[in-house]
């Protein structure tokens, strides 16, 4: 089961003389969850685009379950399920009927296209909701009601454009397990986003893209290893304070900056916390705040082009 | 894995499924059907009302009543109107995210205009109904066609309206605008509508008018219409139908081609 379901080979695309991709090569083997991390602008939707066929490559080729993005578009579609970052519903539909009409395009029988819609509703947890238009749903609802849109057909391969933005934190994480179930399943994702945190989560190899062109790829902790650390702050009350801290946690091998009243010092595991927590206190000082800052999207981009 | 896959249904299956969307949506939002009656409605009631003295003029066939000369106009302007409204339907598909996800679906995009192109003739067809019924029974519409006549004449204008329907979903492939489409339609056919024989005889206009409604295509749709219902020496049916198997046919040729260009430009 190590086939790739995902192959991009150097695929670029131009819009008039904006390179919107640049020779960007990525592959997903089956059942596994492929993160594309990226700015807005980074690319990462047109490269959706072009590879569920909406948007033909202006060079390089991509193959989706092995058939072609350009020239088996039908069999691409026909493996694959989609979520824009705009919910795709029709709103003068019920979400009932929504579902079944993708079922009857996708070629099932009309007890087959109810029955699916029915398991999907209640999968969401839309049950209740099933017989309203989907007008009348909720940001939250609207999203789940697209995403069990995508699934009617069973997809091998699901793209997922931002698939949490703009939701609440609870949605957020019932869309992580919805992923991680489905992904367990044997469905291969590409999911795209702009948190670190999210990518980290979910997917088994990153891509960070940037300005169309692939800047890094590689596991969570190979990315991570190559790009940012974990820092911790300790704001502190006073300038004395701040110098005492400085020998104290210079003292245990770590090398913090100062800035103000704040000290941050890179550290590389979550133990390391409490490593600055007790100097502080052996030391008797109180820190004003302290806390373990992850490192964010930012700090991968900014280590990116730093080096 | 799953235990059954579909890989998309026939290309029947797609357009009537797709249809069937485009009506449930239309039962489901009932305002927009009162209103998509309403104009026509206020039309066939002013103008049967104001333009009934023009019976007594010089030009104006001797023995007819104005309901008689004016509905057959009125039904093939409505199904025009009706066209207009089929390409805006389809902007606003491709504006609400509904014809995204039809593209990532292993269907033919041309079902989507095909659908499109037969929900809006049903919904026509409707109206046409509606506006004969009202004709006939709240002012006094008598044809000497009957109800043969009067069949004739709505499946007529019928085929105008769903020839005219390729153009403007062929108009809204490429432009995908809807308020630009809204305003330059009703540009076009305002004036196509009045300078035309619709509600006084060609004869009536002055001289300039008249050139201009001896070449237009609706002079020529309406006459044809009216011929039927009004059981006249048949004139014109023959080459208004060929006229709009052509019209149709180059609109539903270009109306694919536009729709082929990605959405997201």
């Amino acid at each position: 089961m190590s086939e790739l379901m995902i192959e991009a080979t150097d695929v670029s695309k131009k819009f008039g003389d904006v390179h919107a991709l640049d020779g960007v090569s990525v592959t997903a083997k089956r059942g596994s969850v492929l993160g594309l991390l990226g700015h807005n602008g980074a690319g990462k939707t047109t490269l959706i685009n072009i590879l569920t066929t909406m948007l033909p490559p202006s060079g390089g080729s991509a193959k989706i379950a092995g058939f072609d993005v350009v020239r088996q578009g039908h069999e691409v579609r026909s493996r694959i399920g989609l979520t824009g970052q705009f919910a795709a519903v029709d709103e003068q539909l019920s979400g009932h009927d929504n579902l079944v009409l993708i079922a009857r395009l996708l070629g099932a029988s009309r007890n087959q296209a109810h029955q699916r819609a029915d398991d999907l509703l209640e999968q969401f947890d839309l049950t209740e909701a099933a017989k309203r238009n989907a007008k009348t749903y909720s940001g939250g609802m609207r999203r789940r009601l697209d995403l069990a849109a995508s699934l009617v057909g069973r997809p091998e391969v699901l793209f997922l454009d931002e698939p949490t933005t703009g939701l609440d934190p609870a949605s957020r994480l019932a869309m992580w397990e919805i992923v991680e179930k489905l992904a367990a399943d044997g469905t291969t994702v590409l999911l795209t986003t702009q948190y670190l945190d999210e990518a980290d989560r979910l997917a088994d190899t990153i891509t960070v893209l940037s300005k169309g062109k692939v800047v890094a790829s590689g596991t969570s902790a190979e990315l991570k290893a190559q790009v940012g650390q974990r820092t911790v702050t300790v704001t502190l009350d006073s300038a004395s304070d701040v110098d005492i801290a400085m020998k104290a946690v210079n003292a245990v091998g770590l090398h913090p900056v100062v800035e103000g009243l704040t000290l941050t010092t890179p550290v590389s595991a979550s133990r390391d916390l409490a490593t600055v927590v007790r100097a502080l206190d052996d030391n008797g000082l109180e820190a004003h705040e302290i806390g373990l800052k992850e490192p964010t999207l930012d700090d991968v981009y900014l280590t990116l082009a730093a080096n | 894995m799953a235990t059954l896959t579909w890989h998309g249904s026939s290309y029947p299956t797609q357009v009537l499924v797709l249809t069937g969307r485009s009506l449930r949506a239309l039962l489901r939002t009932p305002a927009l059907v009162f209103f998509s009656v309403l104009q026509p409605l206020i039309m066939l009631t002013l103008f049967s009302q104001i333009f009934s003295s023009i019976t007594s003029t010089a030009n104006f066939p001797p023995g007819m009543t104005y309901i008689n000369y004016l509905l057959p106009a009125i039904l093939v302007n409505t199904a025009m109107q009706s066209s207009l409204a089929s390409g805006i339907g389809l902007v606003q598909d491709m504006s609400n995210g509904v014809l995204a996800r039809f593209r990532s679906l292993p269907i033919r995009p041309s079902t989507v205009l095909l659908a499109r192109n037969l929900s809006d003739a049903v919904r026509t067809a409707f109206q046409l109904v509606l506006m004969i019924a009202f004709g006939v029974l709240v002012f006094g519409f008598r044809p000497d066609g009957g109800m043969v006549g009067t069949l004739a004449a709505l499946g007529l204008a019928l085929v105008v309206g769903w020839a005219l329907s390729w153009v403007f979903i062929a108009i809204a492939a490429w432009v995908r605008k809807a308020e630009l489409m809204q305003t330059v339609g009703f540009l076009a056919m305002f004036p196509l509508m009045f300078a035309s024989s619709a509600f006084v005889p060609v004869g009536g206009l002055p001289g300039w008018l008249q050139a201009i409604a001896k070449v237009n295509p609706l002079t020529y749709a309406v006459d044809a219409a009216r011929s039927l219902a009004l059981a006249h020496p048949v004139t014109g049916v023959v080459g208004a139908l060929a006229t709009s198997g052509a019209i149709a046919a180059v609109g539903a040729f270009f109306a694919v081609r536009g729709f082929r260009r990605p959405l997201s430009l």
